[in-house]
């Protein structure tokens, strides 16, 4: 069953709708992140589960009870923020026993378990320490520490890493799964950033203007992107829209202009439905032309129209007769601007999306 | 520009206070200690044996302090607002709330005698309606001359708390309530304290400004003495300027001591403040 429930929600914010109808559910004990580019309505989506917004409709279920208008102060929900939001004139030790006072424990309690939460996100020994004295990391630590330690029915995360450095990105977003995983808390985590996202999640929810495109575990999401707006989100530049299409046994077969392509039936390619073909810049092969006279299956000829060096590979973007292609390949000697080449779209590699 | 000469861009201000007021006020302090050509304490022990100048001393104290203490609660709630309304309203807000420094203390003086005199408009209200059934004796008491501070010093404590308020981080008092913080614990707990920086710096304007206002007190207290109206009334009336200077040198301790005072009180509300 599941521990919360969005049913119907529909917030506006100056006449504009950020949300309209919106549906989530999330099981207990899950990790769920809410990804999607700037605008999408993650926040917003955060925001009223939080408590902070009131939707203009829908409900909000929490363990099957109506938790619509029960006040933020009455949630007891854990909310960190971006940018960490700790009280400055307070000390790591009182900041992170603000919610426990609050809840009147007793002296010996209090100082029990912020020892231990802050023991739990490295932080012993800096109880007496102000928010200032600390790195953005600590902070962050500090913010998570200070959500944890009410014992939350529910943590929410709030693009809590993208004011931090690279490597310390990656190190925290570790800690954050490694407490998460420990304590068993439900958490939902809003970025805009997908590897983020993919490392930290059980389930991500793919959000574009304020609707939920595609919501599964992080691999199936990465492979098999329902819909275009998905794919594109995910690095699968290249788009073909196919004009017709014939479902065999195993496989899909499309056509285009008068070239055929194969895609192999999966996960994602089973619903008909699909006529857009989408393949990473990774996956396409690129080949000189004089090693096969015609373009077969799956294949189409092209000129090579920009070349940059990206380090690691090339990319090239390719002239061909229906349409632009990125693709990115490893070579030692790169095709010359100009140069005509064959471009190969393995059947296993190209998804259909919506 | 070297960096090393920058302070180079004080000299001018220093050099004007240093004149104007550094050595006057060091002249008018050294000479309360000068008595018949030596050096004593006599006249500060003369005045604070004095039932008099001790009555009016206290009573500026008071009405000081009292009209400091309404300022914070009328201004507190006000400043709250305009630092969450949009900027234009905020531009407007913030200009009417200046509006009293604008006006001439006379004037406003004179309006408020109209208003609270004897067969003023607050008077003949409360008579018709029948809340009272003799007129009210406000004017020419303390109550009166806080009643003008107020009005003429409420702006200084908005203005200072709307600037710290604005640079208040929203997402603190969301992350308070979200920790199980009510509306009035948000306030207490992370309001107020943030808010110190403001509050005493107001709170230091609006008495020191009460303390040694003038006008007000002069037109408004009627009989009632503040510290000021004597120091005028000897300096100019008596022209007993040794005992001006002793009333104008207790007058800087007791302002220096105060703010001294309300600061170490802020500190221990947020000492990061």
């Amino acid at each position: 069953m599941a521990l919360f429930t969005l049913e119907n929600i529909s917030v506006a914010y100056n006449k504009q709708n950020i949300l309209q109808d919106f549906n989530l559910e999330i099981e207990e004990g899950k990790f769920i992140s809410l990804l999607g580019p700037s605008g999408c309505g993650k926040t917003t989506t955060l925001r009223l589960i939080a408590g902070f917004l009131e939707s203009n409709n829908g409900k909000f279920l929490y363990k099957g009870k109506d938790y619509t208008k029960v006040p933020v102060n009455k949630r007891n929900f854990g909310f960190v923020f971006q940018n960490y939001a700790l009280f400055p004139h307070l000390t790591i030790f009182d900041n992170v026993a603000f919610g426990l006072r609050l809840r009147k424990a007793s002296k010996s309690e209090i100082e029990k378990k912020v020892a231990s939460v802050l023991e739990i996100v490295n932080l012993s020994g800096f109880e007496k320490r102000y928010p200032k004295e600390l790195s953005g990391g600590q902070r962050q630590r500090v913010a998570i520490a200070r959500a944890l330690v009410i014992e939350p029915d529910l943590l929410l995360f709030d693009e809590p890493l993208s004011n931090l450095d690279a490597n310390l990105r990656e190190n925290m977003r570790i800690e954050i799964r490694r407490i998460q995983q420990e304590l068993g808390i439900t958490t939902v985590y809003v970025s805009h950033d997908q590897e983020e996202c993919f490392a930290i999640s059980d389930q991500v929810a793919i959000m574009n203007k304020g609707i939920i495109e595609q919501l599964s575990d992080p691999a199936t999401i990465y492979n098999y992107p329902k819909t275009k707006f998905v794919a594109d989100f995910i690095g699968f530049k290249n788009f073909i829209d196919f004009e017709d299409q014939k479902i065999h046994e195993n496989e899909i077969e499309l056509t285009k202009s008068g070239f055929t392509f194969i895609v192999q039936k999966n996960k994602a390619n089973t619903s008909t439905d699909g006529k857009t073909g989408a393949i990473r810049p990774d996956n396409i092969v690129i080949r000189p032309l004089k090693e096969s006279v015609t373009a077969g299956k799956n294949e189409l000829p092209g000129k090579v129209k920009i070349r940059t060096y990206l380090g690691r590979s090339y990319q090239f973007i390719v002239e061909t007769p229906i349409g632009d292609f990125t693709i990115n390949q490893e070579l030692l000697v790169p095709y010359q601007v100009g140069e005509e080449v064959i471009l190969e779209f393995p059947a296993n590699n190209m998804v259909l999306v919506k | 520009m070297k960096n090393r000469n920058i302070y180079l861009l004080l000299l001018p201000g220093v050099i004007f206070l240093t004149i104007f007021m550094v050595i006057p006020i060091l002249l008018t302090i050294g000479s309360t200690f000068i008595n018949e050509g030596s050096f004593s304490f006599d006249g500060y022990l003369h005045y604070f044996q004095d039932k008099y100048f001790i009555g009016i001393l206290l009573t500026t104290l008071k009405v000081s302090l009292i009209t400091t203490f309404i300022c914070i609660l009328l201004g507190f709630p006000v400043a709250y607002y305009i630092s969450k309304v949009g900027t234009r309203t905020k531009v407007l807000l913030l200009l009417l709330s200046i509006f009293p420094l604008l006006t001439s203390s006379v004037v406003r003086s004179f309006s408020w005698m109209i208003i609270i005199g004897k067969n003023g408009v607050l008077n003949k209200l409360l008579l018709n309606i029948g809340l009272i059934n003799e007129p009210l004796n406000i004017l020419y008491t303390p109550t009166a001359i806080i009643i003008g501070l107020v009005h003429l010093f409420l702006p200084l404590i908005i203005i200072t708390l709307v600037g710290v308020m604005e640079n208040m981080d929203e997402d603190l008092l969301k992350a308070a309530e979200s920790l199980g913080a009510s509306r009035l614990g948000v306030f207490a707990k992370v309001v107020l304290p943030l808010s110190m920086p403001g509050l005493v710096i107001g709170s230091i304007l609006v008495f020191v400004g009460s303390f040694t206002a003038y006008t007000t007190p002069a037109l408004l207290g009627g009989k009632q003495r503040v510290i000021s109206t004597f120091l005028y009334q000897n300096a100019t009336t008596l022209n007993d300027w040794h005992t001006a200077a002793i009333v104008a040198t207790i007058m800087i301790v007791v302002t220096l001591l105060v703010t001294i005072t309300m600061n170490q009180i802020a500190y221990k509300i947020n000492p990061k403040g």
